[in-house]
């Protein structure tokens, strides 16, 4: 009950150095949620149906059929598609190299006659916007253009079919004429069918992915600065006074495990309860499940940091090394770039980072319906990782009695 | 001393590795008395210290706290109160939400802490600074307060580790008068400082700490009276530093340089008002110019200066 009272008391004593100390308040718990809102705000539409590279367009055809291609794209709400002037293809190469559009397109010959009338120019480093400005061509023809399209589907079917009699190519040239003049409504073809999954908002899933991965950056965060405090109790005496006293260190561990676990799940709070209003997550839906994988999430935190802070002998050492670590299982687990984007091999290695496994775990919770039997992995591991900072932090704590 | 003491300190010996610290050394502290442990840097006086904490065991010989070891035996430690030489509170906390803290952390019953609380601030008069942040404290409040963190738990043994460094003369003024209300309080004190004017003004019994060693231990003005019998000091301050034919000559008076100020040379008299009349007429015929010749008793830093010299021994 005694050794209750002493944690409490150290409890208190972080709560209030925090409290009183605005500048550590703010970067504690208004931080995170903001700095979860940017990154969010940058993924979330990037799902590959809401982006609109910038596409210049040089028409060197100069044909009716190009001519209503050219123009489909520039109105495209689509495609943000820009004529060049003048009409060449340095211009359009020009524009692409500046930097000025995303990709360039130039109509070479009439896309009614057979060949390859279209040539994409193509920036390497914005490579996504090529096949995005490709995609957005076809359709313009289907819409556009649909009597040429006709055409150059028969043309490419002719060396199979054989020659046309006279009928069949008044039939199709009718057919042309038909589409020319009322031209169908394009959906995206005839060949899919979309089905969203049920309940799924738009960007949920990347949502969800980076309310983790800042949550696990910013705990790891926090709790190496709460952590640091032992390093001014060593600096300033407190360390001292209490080493002569009955209870040594050990409680002031406690004490400070048991803050900075309180300090992790109110900043999961802050975190996902702007995910749940502002983006819509279903937190309290899940909150069975989310409730232990903040839980084991803060836990991680606070032990890590408290076993990385007591290893070291002084708080420039702490925090040289606390900031080295921080930055690299960030970048390695996923807390920086998806981790679907990374090698096969760096994805492996994450598995040995916190992040990777935090992450996972509010994915599988928030955004799969995972269940107890799917998550419960991530939270042994987390929260074996964190009591063996704790413990550690614990055995140094003893040791420095000399 | 008929108490019977709290701190039994028994031939205590420490080494690290191959440099042995502590050479046997005895101590022992009776309730109410104020002990100033003294020594230059490199005697032993932090390790000693460590050991009465418990923190080092001993090599050899015993330490004892009211009958146990405070190695060995956790709550022997109670008894104990440190106050460091740094300000070893939370900054950002008041006093009262320090000394709380500090009385909790010292397994005090949640009940009995707002009462020690107000105890420790009346006894170190910061009462009136209860609700202040630390950090916004004056340095004499704050060394104040860094004494009430370690009595709020009622301790029989208060240990002070230079607790006037850096302080002015009224705020180490009242730190005395502190000391002193814990002494008579029935506290014992073990002080360890540099400052050998508080020591000698506050302590009952001081200890030279010489080498790992008690060189010379006992009551200020007895030690004084071993040590210089009937003699003054004689400090004649010149009014330049003398050349070599000048400090010739005052050393041929039997005068002996201070170690940092060439200016100022001290020897011991009997007839230290004589003395200084006879030396005042011979340093001028001797070419040298006496800015002030001062008689006073041989003070502590006298003593301590034998001891440091070797010309003294226990």
């Amino acid at each position: 009950m005694i050794r209750l009272e002493m944690t409490l008391a150290m409890v208190k004593v972080m709560a209030l150095e925090l409290w009183r100390d605005r500048a550590a308040l703010v970067m504690t718990f208004l931080l995170p949620p903001l700095v979860f809102l940017i990154f969010s705000s940058v993924f979330a539409g990037a799902t590959g149906e809401d982006i609109q590279p910038k596409l210049a367009v040089a028409d060197l055809a100069k044909t009716q059929t190009s001519g209503r291609v050219a123009a489909a794209l520039l109105a495209s709400s689509e495609i943000r598609a820009e004529a060049v002037a003048p009409a060449t293809l340095e211009a359009v190469r020009a524009r692409v190299k500046s930097g000025q559009a995303d990709a360039g397109l130039v109509i070479r010959t009439d896309p009614a006659v057979p060949g390859r009338p279209f040539l994409i120019i193509a920036d390497p480093g914005r490579a996504v916007a090529a096949p995005l400005a490709q995609a957005r061509v076809q359709q313009a023809l289907a819409r556009a253009a649909p009597d040429a399209a006709l055409r150059r589907s028969v043309d490419q079917l002719t060396p199979a079919l054989g020659t046309l009699t006279a009928t069949q190519s008044a039939r199709i040239e009718a057919a042309a004429a038909a589409l020319k003049a009322r031209p169908p409504a394009v959906t995206g073809g005839d060949l899919f069918d979309r089905e969203d999954l049920a309940g799924a908002r738009k960007g949920g899933a990347v949502i969800a992915y980076y309310a983790a991965a800042v949550l696990i950056l910013f705990a790891l965060f926090s709790a190496m600065q709460g952590a640091l405090g032992l390093m001014d109790e060593r600096r300033s005496g407190v360390a001292d006074r209490l080493l002569a006293g009955v209870a040594g260190m050990g409680p002031v561990v406690t004490g400070k495990f048991v803050f900075l676990v309180g300090q992790g799940v109110v900043q999961a709070i802050a975190i996902f309860a702007t995910a749940q209003i502002v983006y819509g997550v279903a937190v309290l839906d899940h909150l069975a499940l989310w409730l232990p994988t903040t839980l084991a999430t803060a836990v991680c935190a606070a032990g890590l940091a408290l076993g990385l802070v007591s290893v070291c002998r002084t708080r420039e050492q702490a925090q040289m090394l606390s900031t080295f670590v921080i930055l690299v299982l960030a970048a390695i687990g996923g807390s920086m770039v998806p981790r679907f984007l990374m090698p096969a091999w760096l994805q492996t290695v994450g598995w040995f980072t916190p992040h990777a496994w935090v992450i996972e775990a509010y994915q599988g919770v928030l955004w799969r319906d995972a269940g107890l039997s799917q998550v419960y992995k991530a939270w042994g591991v987390l929260s074996v990782a964190g009591l063996a900072g704790l413990a550690l932090a614990q055995t140094l704590a003893r040791l420095s009695r000399r | 001393m008929s108490a019977s003491p709290i701190l039994t300190v028994t031939g205590a010996v420490h080494a690290y590795g191959d440099k042995t610290v502590l050479q046997g050394v005895d101590l022992t502290l009776a309730p109410g008395e104020i002990y100033a442990l003294l020594g230059p840097n490199g005697a032993g006086k932090t390790t000693l210290i460590k050991t009465i904490c418990g923190r080092l065991r001993p090599d050899g010989g015993a330490i004892r706290l009211n009958g146990q070891d405070p190695a060995r035996i956790a709550s022997a430690r109670a008894v104990l109160g440190l106050v460091p030489q740094e300000i070893a509170l939370y900054a950002h906390l008041t006093v009262s939400e320090n000394l709380a803290a500090f009385a909790s952390l010292a397994l005090m019953p949640r009940k009995t802490v707002p009462a020690a609380v107000e105890r420790a601030m009346a006894l170190t008069r910061t009462t009136d600074r209860a609700h202040v942040p630390v950090r916004h404290l004056s340095g004499g409040y704050q060394r104040r307060a860094n004494i009430a963190a370690a009595i709020v738990h009622q301790p029989a043994l208060l240990i002070l580790d230079e607790p006037t460094v850096g302080v002015d003369i009224d705020a180490r003024a009242a730190l005395d008068t502190v000391i002193r209300d814990l002494r008579d309080l029935g506290v014992a004190v073990l002080l360890t400082t540099h400052d050998l004017e508080q020591a000698g003004g506050l302590a009952d019994r001081v200890g030279f700490l010489r080498e790992g060693r008690m060189a010379l231990e006992g009551p200020p003005r007895a030690l004084l009276a071993d040590a210089f019998g009937a003699r003054m000091e004689v400090m004649v301050q010149l009014a330049e530093a003398p050349n070599a034919s000048g400090e010739g000559s005052l050393v041929a008076e039997g005068l002996s340089p201070s170690v940092h100020r060439p200016d100022l040379w001290t020897r011991l008299d009997v007839d230290g008002y004589a003395a200084a009349g006879r030396l005042d007429k011979a340093l001028r015929k001797a070419g040298l110019t006496p800015r002030e010749i001062r008689v006073r008793e041989p003070s502590l830093q006298n003593l301590f200066s034998l001891v440091a010299e070797r010309k003294l021994a226990a």
